[in-house]
Parts: structure tokens; sequence; C-alpha cells
């Protein structure tokens, strides 16, 4: 076998197991409980259509997006503070250690009764997921950046604040841009998860910002439609892959200086 | 004597980060560098030769001792005093530009004379050409060279020097040796040259260069002798001559022992 026909064998494998599937459903009478390609197929054009997924998933994505810069500016700023000022570090690395061990998605009910369900529960969620990875890649970064730099810095006559601006700065933002794409991860984790739990409400009552988990619960509970459902799942694993890609992509133009 | 730099009973101790024990790196350490003259420091591994410099370089403070330059006491870096790093330190993130410029522009040099200074000094060290690369696209001859070019920039009445040209293959070496020799003024009028604390672990760098060479012993670090190289300069055609050759054998005599025996103790 040539590398071309090894690279192409996915191919025809991944139309069997289409063909096979397809055919498995049609012959079990159960269209309202299996999802079928066909039926993914049908969902994606109606959904594309009438506009809803475009609408869940920009729905989804700000909030993830908006949380993320919430988590990044108070996660870097408490992490360089906790780097370079050690009473800083000892009061609160225990805190965010003990936070940190409760999952975002454990904070659910809590944010449901302070914030509600109009959104802002979800953010608080994917604020908190995105924080902790900022504060820990932080304090990290900065713990990494080689003395010597410092000194060299020094050295040649910056001052404390040059030093924090072109050496500390730059120093720590690799890796700080490793934290970013991990939080960006967790964030759309649990940007779902936050919304599976609240999404009934707001869908019954009609209001509110609808997002992808949101649609998944209407989809599940009201339309009953299984192949609405893979479809969702389909979107959410496209758009994990896609914001990893782009945080490599992103990784790679910013600190060209890492290409080794 | 009118010393640039005096070092009066240098000590150094401080607790192993590895085994948490007691490590006396330096004991009654005194020396004096004149304002022209290249001083080297060689000694067996461990003889805190780097210790002292980062002492002089004002990075970390004596247990003991005090050091004087012009005089005054040093305690902290000041660009007065340049540093050249064994593995360079140059900022990954800045380019050969970015590096040189770096201390004219601490020091609150407008961009338009610190651009124009760090290019001379760029086309002094043989980099035109390679401004706008990051470090990590030179080769280490060339790394070398801009961070000779960064220190040079500041204009500093003293360079130390920790084992700069350590990293490069031998031919390369000898190459940056001149150079060296030649950006400090070996074949132009002694009032010319800067003050150089230069250490290394080559013997022969070290007497090829040097107006004295200071021979460390280790466990602690202590002057075993200052050996006076008494070569003319320039000295171009001296690098292989006998004269040079007695001094290295002199000098190897003496730390011989020792290096042995660090090889053995650096195996535990």
């Amino acid at each position: 076998m040539t590398s071309a026909q090894r690279q192409w064998l996915p191919v025809p494998v991944f139309a069997a197991i289409l063909i096979v599937w397809e055919s498995g459903v049609r012959h079990s009478g159960q269209l309202t409980l299996y999802p079928s390609p066909a039926g993914v197929a049908a969902a994606a054009l109606r959904t594309l259509g009438d506009g809803s997924l475009l609408a869940a998933t920009s729905g989804s994505l700000y909030r993830v997006l908006l949380g993320f810069v919430i988590g990044a500016l108070l996660g870097i700023p408490l992490g360089l503070l906790m780097a370079l000022w050690q009473p800083v570090n000892r009061a609160m690395s225990p805190i965010i250690d003990s936070l940190r061990s409760i999952a975002p998605i454990a904070w659910i009910p809590m944010a449901l009764l302070w914030l509600g369900i109009r959104g802002n529960a979800a953010l608080f969620i994917v604020a908190y997921a995105a924080f902790f990875p900022f504060v820990l890649n932080t304090v990290e970064a900065v713990r990494q950046i080689d003395r010597k730099l410092i000194n060299a810095a020094s050295a040649l006559g910056a001052g404390r604040m040059l030093i924090l601006r072109s050496v500390i700065m730059p120093g720590a933002f690799p890796i700080i841009l490793t934290g970013a794409r991990i939080s960006l991860a967790f964030a759309w984790g649990s940007i779902i998860a936050a919304e599976l739990a609240m999404g009934i409400k707001v869908t019954a009552g009609g209001s509110a910002a609808v997002g992808l988990g949101q649609l998944m619960v209407s989809t599940l509970y009201i339309r009953r439609d299984v192949n609405g459902l893979v479809l969702y799942m389909i979107v959410i694993g496209l758009i994990s892959w896609l914001i990893d890609a782009l945080m490599r992509r992103l990784q790679r133009t910013l600190t060209p200086w890492r290409q080794q | 004597m009118n010393a640039k730099i005096e070092g009066r009973g240098l000590g150094k101790t401080y607790i192993s980060t590895r085994t948490g024990e007691r490590v006396q790196a330096l004991n009654n350490v005194s020396f004096t560098i004149a304002p022209n003259e290249f001083v080297s420091i060689v000694g067996p591994s461990g003889c805190g030769k780097s210790t002292l410099l980062s002492l002089v370089a004002g990075f970390s403070a004596p247990t003991t001792g005090e050091i004087l330059v012009d005089g005054v006491a040093v305690s902290a870096p000041d660009p007065r005093r340049g540093v050249m790093f064994q593995d360079y330190a140059l900022f990954p993130w800045r380019t050969v530009m970015g590096n040189v410029e770096f201390g004219p522009m601490a020091r609150g040099v407008g961009a338009g004379e610190r651009r124009a200074s760090a290019q001379r000094y760029i086309e002094m060290v043989g980099l035109a050409g390679f401004e706008s690369r990051f470090p990590h696209e030179l080769s280490g001859g060339m790394r070398q060279r801009c961070a000779l070019a960064r220190l040079l920039a500041n204009e500093p009445q003293v360079w130390l020097m920790d084992e700069p040209l350590a990293a490069v293959d031998l031919q390369t070496r000898n190459i940056l040796q001149d150079e060296l020799l030649r950006l400090w003024g070996d074949d132009a009028v002694a009032a010319s040259r800067r003050a150089v604390m230069f250490v290394t672990h080559g013997i022969d760098e070290a007497v090829y260069l040097s107006d004295r060479v200071i021979v460390l012993g280790r466990r602690p670090g202590q002057i075993k002798e200052v050996v006076t190289i008494d070569l003319p300069r320039p000295r171009r055609a001296l690098r292989n001559s006998a004269a040079a050759g007695r001094y290295v054998d002199h000098i190897w005599n003496l730390i011989r022992d020792e290096a042995a025996q660090a090889i053995v103790e650096e195996t535990h």
C-alpha cells in the first residue's frame, strides 16, 4: 500500500460505517430513539436554514469568550502578584488550591441561586473555569524565567519596572498562552454543562440568550429529536477542535522566538 | 597602583539547594584589577570563579569582605560594569537589534540615537545584516558576538565575562579570542583599554588573553597564585609560542591535582 492509499484508507471505512449505521437504524424501526446519518444531515440543513444553530452557537461562544476574558483579567494579575510577591503567594495559594479542586459545574446550583438563569450564571461558571488555569500558569511561567535574564537586564541598567515589562512579561508570555489554551478548553467544556443545567426554563419562558446547551435541552424534552442532539454533539466537538487549532496557531504567531 | 576593581577579603557561603548543606564557595579572596588591565580567573571546577564574578557584578553580596569599584563599595548591578554570561543570556524575544539597544534604552537614551549606536556595535562585531534575527536563528558564535555587542553598547568601563567562549567550537573560539582582543585594544594604546575580569576553564585562553591570571584553588575557593603574563602585545603571533606554553604548564601544574579530584567528587 502506498502512503497516499494509506492516507485515504479512513474514507471508505467511514463510509461503510455510515451505511451500516443508516440501514441498522431503518431496520430497527425506532427512528425516534436512534439517530441516523441521514437524519443528522436533515437536522443540520433545517437548523442551518432557520438560523437556530448559528444563533445558539454564537450565543455560547459569546459567553465563553466573555468568561475567558474575565478569567484572564482576574487570573493573570493575581498570578503575577503571587509569583513576584511572597506574602501574596503564601496568603493566596492555599485558597486557590482548595477552590480549584471544586469542579466548575459543582457551582451551578449556587450560581443559579445567586445569578438566575438569564445567562449570568453560565457566564460565572465559565469565568470560574477559565480563571484557575490562568492563575496557575502565570505563577509557573514567572517561576520558570531564567534568573540570568533578570541579572542581564539589571546589569544593563534596567530598573524594576523595566524588568517587569521587558523580561518578566515576555518571558512568562508563552506559558501564559498555554494557560489560555487550557482555560478556553475548560470554559467551552463548562458552558455546555452550565447551559444544559439551566436551559429548559429559559426556553420555556421564551426569553434570554440561548446557547447550544439550552438548544440541546429543548431538543431533548420538547422536540424529542435524537438527530438534532447528535448534530449538536458534533458541533460542540468541532468547536473544541477549532478553538484548540486557533490557539496553537496564535501561540506560533505571537511567540516566534519559541520555534526551535 | 590605582585599582579599578578591588576585592578585599571576600568570602561567600551559601546553602546548597540540592543537598541543603552549607557550602563555602570562596574564602578570603583579595585581588585588584587596574583600569586598563585584562585579568583572567582560572581554576578547577567548583573553585568559585563564577561566584567571584557574580559578586563583582553585584548579583549577590559577599558573606565577608567587600568589593570596591573606583573606591566605592558594590551593592547592586550597575551598567558601568558590563556582564557577559556563559550561555549569553540574550533575550530570546528580542532581535539582535533589540538585544543590543536594550542597555541604552534602559539608560534612557532616545530611540534614534540608541539605534544608531547599536548599529555601530553590531557592525563592529560582524553581525551586520542579522539585525532582525532572533537569537535562536543564530549560530553559537553569532550569539556570542551579539552578547558582546550588547555589552559594548553600554560603553562600560569594566567588562565582566563569565566563560563567554565555553560554548563554541575550538576554531570559532580562536577567532573570537582575536576579535575580543582587537575590540579591547590589544594593538592600540593601553589607555583605550577597559578593565576586564575574564572567567575561563581554558588555561591557554587565559594566558593568551591576559595581563595577569588569578589561579584559584577549590574547597573553599582561594587564591593559589597570581601569574603575571609578561608577553608583548599585540599577541597574535604568540598564540603557540614557547613562552606562552611555559605559562600554561606552570598554571596547569598548580591546579592539576585539584582538577583531577574535582572530576571524582562531581560523580558523587
